[in-house]
């Protein structure tokens, strides 16, 4: 991993976002793109004050979706952090994949509001430019002119971690020299109401972990990563934040919404991570967790890793940054790739906010952020549907 | 040393049939599922026709279970993986005991049961949305729908790519093959029809005879073409490891000898047609086989005035001389353009040709453009000995795959 | 003119059978969502706001995660009609 682009709650850019998290930073506050007095339940992390213009400079801003322009610049900010032109790439040989839930919701949102004040008539060529969300993907390829292997992910809130993954495969197979690979989604009412009708948004706070926790809180953002082979890394002087170590996948093939009672997918996944990686559970130096705040989560969570990890299991530490940005949906789990390879790169790691009462054992890395060595870092998401998957990052020995 | 991806045994279900073979049979006579909508409305919308499923009996395929918290394209889906499932001999035991996995290619999943939860919380307020169907609005609900109802533990993916998402997710699920990632997974697409996406693609003049209302040419590669005419379908592939598949005695109907994924990322026509020709060679690189090995094309031509184009164009700059013999077919030119279902169509399809050699004609397919290269693609019906065929699905909006699939290898195969 | 009990088990049947994708008349009487139907929390929820909805009850959801049987929800909704039904009206003429 050699370049990180970030777009969140709490800020743009590697360096904002990382320390805002070190300093336990809140991305909480009213919601302010729709309206939600009819809701009992007001708070979301929307990204504030974000401007297409500086980074989308070959598309037009205004024929992209937003979660097209947050994914574009994440993008263009990743490349820059990596150092790298567009002019030194080969285009069919550079490519992007990329994760999300719900694509471009708003688009959808703007088709219902015509279809029940009976003007159907508006609905004009856009919807099918705009909507579909391979066209995410699609716009950041277009926006930097890469040829190479280009499709979407939407695989809910673990997308990130299954593009990332693809990625380093197509990289392995030598079907590309460079991948970008991250996730993307804009805040949405679609997406609130459906949490809120589930009864998962907290009302006040987002406690991951916490004995009292309530519930998540939906964001939005995007994260993109800049991954390339070793050898290439290495031969142009690029500053490595981490290796990619392994990944595993699996489903848990339970139920749509809630994870499997034993956190037997979530399991699964880790172990598949760490066979690929070839480590064991006490190499483990730092867990970035799924940690939602919602009741089941957490504690399903806990389970699995202590399934997985058995005695190590108290001595790793585990911080959730949803407690910060909340849950950024197809974005967090990229977004919590590049924290795990900052923590890895630095030997630093976020804290889990909020957290008063510890619901168990672990170690949550509770409210303030550490100092310690990070040779591997395990990165958790878990996704409606049971989808599963476990990143892992390893500190670059080179 | 690679290890190779066999395909065991698939399922469909689409406008023309319900099972590979019923599909060969309707493909080779030349029917059409193109007819007018039932399913929606469509005053005010200039096209009235598409390739729907109907009759739609989900009960008659799935049994009693309960249905209601599965939606339209999650049934679409639940049925094409059975009969996958059983045409492999996946029983209900064995994936009790190994964990098979699902890699779907979809473009909305479905559109219309997000924009129906969308519109019930806004009129009755979101106290009263539908829980139910917010669990359906995710684009990766048809895979975990499928995953629960079939009990698929192994990885469980969904990707979209336009109207290549079939064909890229047969690739990815190759790739955990070959890796030694997974030893067998469904591979596929599904795609529903519906009235959001069907006036979204008339409103962006994507549809045969939109927007004046005209004629509908929605023939492949056909000079008068006009446009698609939009469809629905599911159809999965069981894509497994060739040793393990071996191991467990199963008939093998097909192997993946190869693909590509790349991106137009300019629509320029010459741009467009590069990406196509790269997609193509990059593809027989990857199956270790040159133009002349390749017996016959399946190609994703939908009746799209450029993107028709762009395909056909591509396909014989990587052809080369070959191209003018290249014995071509166009199965939307009867199934009609079902998006992230389309690819899977294709290849299911092109398992009955690679069985026994008929390979459909491009239905209603009369006149070309005078630089057609193209001349293989005809309107009828013909034998064509097929040891190794070629997919390929270009999207409107720039993606590129290609797919080889070859007949079971002869030396070391089950019998 | 108020609504009966059997009136309103009728009515819950109806919406549980559409939930459970079964026929109303399999439902008993004494049915348990969990157990006897095997529905799953989803489900659950999903019968809670359509009873909610059915009923004009405009109850939270607190009020619907205890309940765990059709005798149990028939006594719900009956009570809360009857609560809002004692509320005061508005003024008429």
């Amino acid at each position: 991993m050699t370049g990180l682009g970030l777009v969140t709650p709490i800020g743009a850019g590697r360096e904002a976002v990382w320390e805002g998290l070190l300093a336990g930073r809140s991305g909480f506050a009213p919601v302010e793109s729709f309206d939600t007095r009819a809701f009992n339940v007001h708070l979301g992390a929307e990204v504030r004050d974000f401007r297409a213009e500086p980074f989308v400079r070959r598309l037009d801003p205004g024929a992209l979706g937003r979660a097209s322009q947050l994914a574009i610049a994440a993008a263009r900010m990743a490349l820059a952090d990596a150092g790298l032109a567009l002019s030194a790439l080969v285009p069919e040989r550079a490519g992007v994949v990329m994760g999300t839930t719900s694509g471009e919701p708003r688009e959808v949102e703007r088709f219902d509001d015509r279809f029940l004040a009976g003007e159907l008539d508006r609905v004009g060529a856009e919807f099918i430019s705009l909507y579909p969300c391979h066209m995410i993907a699609a716009h950041v390829a277009r926006e930097l002119g890469f040829a190479g292997p280009n499709a979407m992910f939407p695989t809910a809130c673990a997308a990130g971690n299954y593009a990332i993954a693809h990625a380093v495969d197509v990289l392995r197979a030598g079907r590309a020299d460079l991948m970008l690979a991250g996730g993307a989604d804009a805040f949405s009412r679609i997406t609130y109401t459906g949490f809120a009708r589930l009864g998962a948004i907290a009302p006040e706070r987002c406690q991951p972990f916490d004995r009292n926790r309530k519930g998540m809180i939906p964001g939005e953002g995007a994260a993109v990563l800049v991954l390339e082979p070793l050898a290439a890394a290495v031969a142009r002087g690029a500053r490595i934040y981490a290796e990619l170590a392994g990944y595993g996948l699996s489903c848990d093939a339970h139920h749509m919404t809630a994870a499997h009672p034993e956190g037997d997918g979530a399991a699964r996944a880790m172990q598949r991570a760490l066979a690929d990686a070839g480590a064991s559970p006490e190499e483990v130096s730092y867990i970035s967790a799924h940690g939602t705040g919602t009741p089941t989560n957490d504690r399903l969570e806990t389970l699995a890793v202590k399934r997985v990890f058995g005695e190590a299991a108290s001595r790793t530490p585990m911080s959730s940054i949803k407690s910060m940005i909340g849950h950024t949906m197809g974005a967090a789990s990229a977004i919590e790739a590049a924290v795990c390879a900052l923590a890895v790169a630095e030997d630093r790691i976020p804290p889990t906010m909020n957290l008063e009462e510890p619901e168990d054992d672990l170690d949550y890395v509770p409210n303030t952020a550490r100092n310690t060595q990070v040779r591997l870092a395990m990165n958790n998401a878990y996704a409606f549907g049971g989808n599963n998957a476990s990143v892992i990052l390893r500190k670059c020995e080179v | 040393m690679r290890r190779r991806v066999v395909v065991t045994g698939a399922g469909v279900i689409s406008p023309l049939a319900d099972s590979p073979a019923g599909l060969h049979a309707a493909l080779c006579a030349g029917r059409s599922a193109i007819k007018p909508i039932e399913l929606f409305a469509t005053e005010g919308i200039g096209c009235r026709q598409a390739g729907e499923i109907r009759p739609f009996e989900p009960r008659d395929y799935l049994g009693e279970r309960n249905l209601r918290p599965i939606d339209r394209t999650s049934r679409l889906l639940l049925i094409a993986a059975q009969g996958a499932l059983a045409a492999s001999g996946w029983t209900p035991e064995l994936r009790a005991r190994c964990e098979v996995g699902l890699a779907l290619g979809t473009t909305f999943c479905s559109v219309r049961t997000i924009a129906e939860f969308d519109r019930r919380g806004l009129q009755l307020g979101p106290a009263h949305a539908s829980p139910l169907d917010f669990a359906n609005s995710v684009i990766n609900a048809a895979a975990g729908q499928t995953a629960i109802w079939h009990n698929l533990r192994g990885v469980n993916s969904t990707i979209s790519a336009g109207e290549a998402s079939g064909i890229q997710a047969m690739a990815y699920a190759a790739d955990l093959i070959r890796g030694g990632r997974a030893e067998a997974l469904l591979a596929g697409g599904v795609e529903e029809l519906c009235f959001e996406s069907f006036l979204g693609y008339y409103r962006a003049g994507r549809l045969c005879g939109s927007p004046a209302g005209g004629e509908e040419f929605a023939i492949p590669f056909d000079a008068r073409r006009n446009g698609f005419a939009l469809a629905e379908g599911a159809a999965l592939l069981m894509l497994e490891d060739e040793e393990a598949a071996a191991a467990r005695g199963v008939a093998v109907a097909a192997e993946v000898l190869g693909y590509s994924s790349v991106f137009a990322a300019s629509l320029e026509e010459a741009e467009a047609i590069a990406a196509v020709a790269r997609a193509v060679r990059l593809a027989l690189e990857d199956a270790g086989v040159g133009p002349e090995e390749i017996d016959a094309l399946s190609a994703s031509a939908s009746g799209s005035v450029a993107v028709d184009r762009w395909e056909a164009l591509g396909v014989a700059a990587a052809f080369g001389s070959r191209a003018a013999e290249l014995p071509v077919t166009a199965v939307k030119s009867m199934l009609g353009e079902a998006m992230g279902a389309s690819g899977a169509l294709q290849a299911v399809a092109l398992l009955g040709t690679l069985d026994d050699g008929a390979l459909p004609g491009i239905r209603g397919l009369e006149s070309f453009e005078e630089d057609f290269p193209l001349s293989g693609a005809v309107a009828e019906t013909r034998h064509v000995s097929v040891r190794r065929a070629l997919l390929t699905a270009v999207g409107a909006d720039g993606h590129c795959c290609a797919l080889v699939l070859g007949e079971p290898a002869m030396a070391g195969g089950p019998a | 003119m108020s609504i009966t009990a059997d009136d309103i088990r009728t009515r819950i049947k109806q919406i549980i059978a559409n939930v459970a994708g079964l026929n109303a008349g399999r439902i008993g009487d004494d049915s348990t969502l969990r157990d006897d139907l095997k529905l799953d929390s989803l489900s659950l929820l999903e019968i809670g706001v359509d009873v909610d909805l059915a009923f004009k009850l405009e109850l939270p959801d607190e009020s619907y995660k205890e309940i765990d049987s059709l005798p149990a929800m028939v006594e719900l909704v009956q009570r809360r009609l009857s609560e809002l039904s004692a509320q005061p009206q508005a003024v008429q003429g």
